[in-house]
């Protein structure tokens, strides 16, 4: 019974678990108090000092701004004590504007153009093959990276569509449904949005550990690239998983990383951060969330109809032999040579149930 | 790391000559007739997690989905849900009868009957604890009804229906009693009109264990029992039960316990095989309504333990290691865990135990009528590999059991695999090795070489300094 | 009548009334009806042994504690189950409908990030287990229809549930209340009956065992 590797998969995500609840708990608990905090502190405490006007307009802004300290006592919790008005909030405030901001507006074409673009490949060139099916299988991916893989698909798709809709609800879909519906999706959207955050993030590190292996740069990547992927006819050789694979995981692992942090200082804002970084982690989040949500497309696409036979490795775990040999010629060859140097074949088909 | 693509092969034998939509509603209503509180609460209480594939050894063995445990009783499942499910009344409404296909309960055969020895271990890791063995014998009977089962199996069965046992008549069984006295000079008690004991048989062991036979009378003449053979009565073993054939399965049980009520005996004691004990023990009441109280059912296993606990039996010591090989429906399914390890201890042996042993341990494959259905053997060879690993594992000197079924299984498989151990019969290593005043047993003679004991006799003087040649040809084909 | 006025009245009555009525009926079926047999005379005791397996089966069997499916199952799935419990019976808007509806519970609720928290589990245990039952070619292969189903309605009472968080719009309220009826509907009829069968295909088993003086 060859299961004992799928054990050490299993005490990983457990300590995921663990570790999710433990940076969950603290932030949390902050939460509700919030309201209370501030207007308690704003009955309590007398107001600015120095109403008489000693000092001058430009010092009292500049302390107004930057929190000299006595002027006036924000939340005892708050990073900012003393800060009252933030000047960069006015720079953010405008590339935040849902009409006019240059995120909503570049992200929108940027996606339309994605899908464009990949409508046209797919008409051009349709989906890519690799021949006869030898009938031989490999196995490519282990129940766990399965399991992972689909489970963050899941949730991605989820906060994709929830998110997306904060960030595009007022220009494209409030004038399309109306004032109340919108308000209805949206509060229902930022729940969704705010509890299935920090699943992603589990399911992130999850991804992380379950992928890396074969993610880092080789020289092959070079070849691959030299000859266009493959995807303009021609042969593109690959390890286990070629260039634009290597890029999409680190794509996924940098900007679901920036997600899952800026999420959290964005849904714990009086513990963790200032109002400057809540409005930077604002910025990144939606940049990242573009970019990560343009390339999942591409991924989309090519884990699908683009190429015949891959969907198939995520699910059951096998590809013909093949597939393997059109697109990752060179992890083939590794891994029957590992066959024939050892007797894994039995392993590897139980590993694979 | 490449493995070839499995093909779907259909292998079903058909018994009987019946249209197909009479084996539907055969199927049917004999799946019906099994459902009850246990049935139906377990069919309702599974959540398709598939932990008791992690538990089979056919599964483990192939690492073949279709053979995940709760998988082989789908047909069984599927007419509770056509019959009992929450929109059966619509048929009724309807006017309809609702019915399996014929092709499902085809293609069912061979997971019905070729991968289940009904040895309960997937019950085991079920976290709902369904009793999936159970489900299979009760799915057998819809089966059997259809005319469903592997060739083999039925001629067993129709072997055991015209002819009294598998092994043949009444006289048949005299005739070998009486060849068993002769070979080793044992007087063996036969048709006592009235007696405390009736001492049940294996097929197997009237055809090729005689020294299993005369061991096991020696035991029972060393400790004093007053008991018989029934010539009317000897056949241990329940083909009904193993087939799905819920008549005969009665009748065959009930034939013993009416015998030994009439020769006035106290106690039925079941030879080393281990569905009879399930069919004997623990099966009996449902034939007569109420548990068989005045009568003690016991397993020769059993009897021979306690008596070593009560100081009546010693052994000498026959020293090296030995590891056992629990039958399931000894151990898992029947109590015994114990007894087979007092008798190894009483032998002095070192008992090492295998990874895993007990009620945990695997089933030597043969096990619910896999044995006899010939067809079956290239899957249950699979399955031996887990449990020739784990005899590796222990290094011990011997391989030991108390199961004439599993004995012949292993004995198979051994021989096809050219494993090289050899596997032994508990009870025989008594016979040869108890302290007794009772004569000793007999060397056959040359000439008449008798069927498949001469090393085993030659076996028995030398058991004393250690392994006893208990090998012996792979049993005859039947 | 608004529509939830209906949800919350007459709908919610019949809803709640079928799964009563008819879970119970099909727990009297499961249990009183078809072949019974007389038990052999016991050596051990059924009653404990049944007992032993109830309880026993809370854990995964010991010869599967190397055996990752088995950890996954169970972590999962407990991670699933209890979250799923803590937010059904001690989430603030779960209490006071039930207060409302059905009985004064004597607790008290548990605080909103517990609640919060609890359904994160719920959902990692929820969707793990079910994104399983498509890539895992042993279960993929036993899973029926309900199966899915069933993990389908439980996966989206719970998302609009989390929807309605906000508590700002009746909407939302609905649709979670709506749904919540919609699968106490189906319950009685499916493989979520396991909530209420668990104890007896384990006691049923455990006795056998016990009856026969070895463990299940
Ligand atoms: C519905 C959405 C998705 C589909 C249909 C899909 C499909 C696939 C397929 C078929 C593969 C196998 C490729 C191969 O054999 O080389 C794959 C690999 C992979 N997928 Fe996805 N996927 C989806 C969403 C996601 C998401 C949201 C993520 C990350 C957050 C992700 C991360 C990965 C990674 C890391 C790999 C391994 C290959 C690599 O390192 O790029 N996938 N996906
Ligand atoms: C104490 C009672 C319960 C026990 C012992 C129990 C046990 C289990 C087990 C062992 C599984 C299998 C997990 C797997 O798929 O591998 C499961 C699945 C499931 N249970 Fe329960 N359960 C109980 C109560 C409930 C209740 C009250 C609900 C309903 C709200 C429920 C809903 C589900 C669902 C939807 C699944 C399927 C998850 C999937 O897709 O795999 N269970 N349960
Ligand atoms: C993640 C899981 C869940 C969350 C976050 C959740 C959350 C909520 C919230 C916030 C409300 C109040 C809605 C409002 O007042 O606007 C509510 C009400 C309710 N929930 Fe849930 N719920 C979940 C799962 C469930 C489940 C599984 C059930 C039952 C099977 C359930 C049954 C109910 C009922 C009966 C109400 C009362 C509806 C009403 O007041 O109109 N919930 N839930
Ligand atoms: S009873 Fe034994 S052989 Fe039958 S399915 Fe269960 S583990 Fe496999
Ligand atoms: S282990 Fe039990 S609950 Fe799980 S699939 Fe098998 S029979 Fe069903």
């Amino acid at each position: 019974m060859a299961i004992n590797k799928r054990h050490s998969a299993v005490r990983l995500l457990w300590s995921l678990f663990l570790l999710a609840f433990l940076m969950a708990m603290p932030a949390l608990t902050g939460n509700d108090s919030l309201l209370a905090q501030e207007s308690s502190a704003a009955r309590a405490e007398p107001g600015p000092p120095n109403t008489l006007g000693k000092r001058s307009d430009a010092e009292i802004w500049h302390d107004l701004r930057l929190g000299a300290g006595g002027i006036a006592n924000p939340p005892t919790g708050s990073r900012e004590a003393g800060a009252v008005i933030n000047a960069e909030g006015w720079e953010w405030a405008k590339l935040r504007n849902p009409e006019k901001s240059p995120i909503v507006h570049y992200g929108a074409w940027g996606l339309l153009a994605i899908l464009g673009l990949l409508v046209l490949f797919y008409l051009i060139r349709g989906p890519v093959g690799h021949g006869e099916d030898s009938g031989r299988r490999i196995l490519r991916f282990r129940l766990s990276q399965r399991v992972v893989h689909w489970s963050i698909a899941f949730v991605f798709i989820l906060m994709g569509l929830t998110g997306l809709s904060i960030l595009f609800g007022r220009p494209f879909i409030l004038p399309l449904i109306g004032k109340e519906a919108h308000s209805i999706l949206l509060t229902a959207a930022m729940q969704a949005h705010n509890l299935f955050g920090p699943i992603f993030a589990l399911f992130l590190l999850g991804l992380f550990v379950h992928f890396l292996r074969g993610n880092f740069p080789s020289l092959v990547d070079i070849k691959w690239l030299l000859k266009g992927g493959g995807f303009f006819g021609g042969h593109a050789p690959a390890g286990r998983y070629n260039l634009g694979e290597k890029a999409w995981f680190w794509t996924a692992v940098i900007a679901g990383g920036a997600l899952s942090v800026t999420g959290f200082l964005m849904l714990f804002p009086d513990y963790l951060a200032t109002r400057n970084t809540i409005h930077l982690s604002e910025l990144i989040h939606a940049i990242a969330a573009l970019v990560m949500i343009g390339f999942s497309l591409g991924h989309i696409y090519l884990g699908t109809i683009g190429t015949r036979g891959t969907l198939k490795g995520m699910v059951d775990g096998y590809v013909d032999e093949n597939w393997a040999r059109a697109h990752h010629d060179r992890w083939l060859e590794e891994e029957l040579e590992k066959a024939e140097s050892g007797d894994q074949a039995r392993e590897t088909a139980e590993e694979g149930a | 790391m490449t493995s070839d693509t499995t093909e779907k092969h259909r292998s079903f034998d058909k018994q009987r000559d019946l249209p197909d939509e009479v084996r539907v509603e055969n199927a049917m209503a004999g799946f019906v007739a099994e459902f009850g509180p246990k049935a139906q609460s377990w069919m309702n209480a599974c959540v398709r997690c598939g932990l008791c594939a992690e538990a089979c050894h056919f599964y483990l063995a192939t690492g073949e989905e279709k053979y995940t445990p709760i998988h082989k009783i789908k047909p069984f499942e599927d007419a509770y849900a056509l019959t009992h499910g929450p929109f059966s009344w619509l048929h009724g409404l309807l006017g309809r009868k609702p019915k399996l296909t014929i092709e499902e309960l085809e293609e069912w055969e061979e997971l019905i009957y070729d991968s289940c020895n009904m040895c309960g271990r997937c019950t085991l890791a079920c976290p709902m604890g369904i009793d999936i063995a159970s489900l299979v014998k009760d799915a057998r009977r819809g089966m059997y009804a259809a005319g469903l089962l592997p060739d083999r199996l039925a001629r067993i069965v129709r072997n055991a229906e015209k002819q009294h046992s598998p092994f043949g008549s009444p006289e048949d069984f005299r005739k070998t009693i009486k060849e068993i006295e002769r070979e080793y000079g044992i007087p063996l008690p036969l048709d006592k009109p009235k007696a405390d004991v009736l001492m049940t048989l294996t097929p197997e062991a009237l055809e090729n264990r005689h020294f299993g036979v005369a061991s096991m009378a020696r035991v029972l003449h060393h400790l004093g029992l007053d008991w018989t053979f029934c010539s009317d009565a000897f056949e241990a073993t329940n083909f009904g039960y193993l087939s799905g054939n819920m008549e005969l399965q009665g009748a065959l049980t009930v034939r013993l316990i009416d015998k030994a009520r009439e020769i006035g005996a106290s106690m039925l004691i079941v030879p080393e095989c281990g569905h009879a004990w399930g069919a004997t023990r623990w099966e009996a009441a449902k034939w007569y309504g109420a548990p068989v109280d005045d009568i003690r059912i016991r397993h020769i296993v059993e009897v021979l333990a306690d008596a070593v606990e009560d100081g009546k039996l010693e052994c000498r010591p026959v020293g090296e290691s030995a590891t056992f090989h629990d039958p399931c429906q000894q151990i898992r399914r029947g109590g015994l865990e114990e007894k087979p390890r007092i008798l190894m201890r009483a032998l002095g042996m070192e008992l090492r135990e295998m990874d895993p042993h007990g009620l945990d341990a695997f089933c030597c494959g043969g096990g619910g009528g896999v044995l006899a259905n010939e067809r079956a053997g290239p899957l249950r060879l699979k399955a031996f590999e887990l449990k020739k690993r784990a005899v590796e594992e222990t290094g011990a000197d011997h391989f030991v059991t108390s199961c004439n079924i599993c004995e012949m299984t292993l004995g198979r498989d051994i021989e096809a695999t050219g494993f090289d151990k050899q596997i032994e019969s508990l009870i025989d290593l008594i016979g040869a090795n108890m302290i007794t005043d009772q004569p000793p047993l007999k060397a056959p003679g040359r000439g008449a070489k008798p069927k498949g004991a001469g090393k085993r006799a030659a076996g028995a003087k030398k058991a004393g300094k250690g392994r006893s040649a208990t090998r012996r040809k792979p049993a005859a084909k039947k | 009548m608004t529509l939830l006025e209906l949800l919350e009245g007459p709908l919610w009555i019949a809803s709640a009334s079928i799964f009563v009525v008819f879970a119970a009926f099909r727990l009297i079926v499961i249990l009183f009806t078809g072949r019974r047999e007389a038990e052999a005379r016991p050596v051990g005791s059924p009653f404990l042994g049944a007992l032993r397996t109830i309880l026993g089966h809370f854990l995964p069997w010991r010869r599967l504690l190397g055996n990752g499916k088995a950890w996954f199952v169970t972590i999962a799935g407990y991670s699933f189950h209890i979250g799923l419990f803590v937010l059904l019976l001690f989430a603030a808007p779960h209490v006071e409908f039930i207060r409302e509806k059905i009985v004064n519970l004597p607790w008290d609720p548990i605080p909103r990030w517990g609640f919060i928290l609890s359904a994160q589990f719920a959902f990692a245990g929820l969707i793990t287990l079910w994104v399983r039952r498509f890539v895992d070619p042993v279960v993929r292969l036993i899973s029926r229809p309900d199966d899915h189903v069933a993990a389908g309605l439980t996966f989206i009472v719970m998302l609009t549930g989390c929807m309605a968080l906000g508590e700002q719009s009746a909407f939302l309220r609905g649709l979670h209340l709506g749904l919540v009826e919609l699968w106490l509907i189906y319950f009685p009829f499916s493989s979520l009956m396991h909530t209420f069968t668990w104890p007896f295909s384990r006691g049923f088993t455990g006795a056998m065992a016990g009856r026969r003086g070895t463990r299940a």
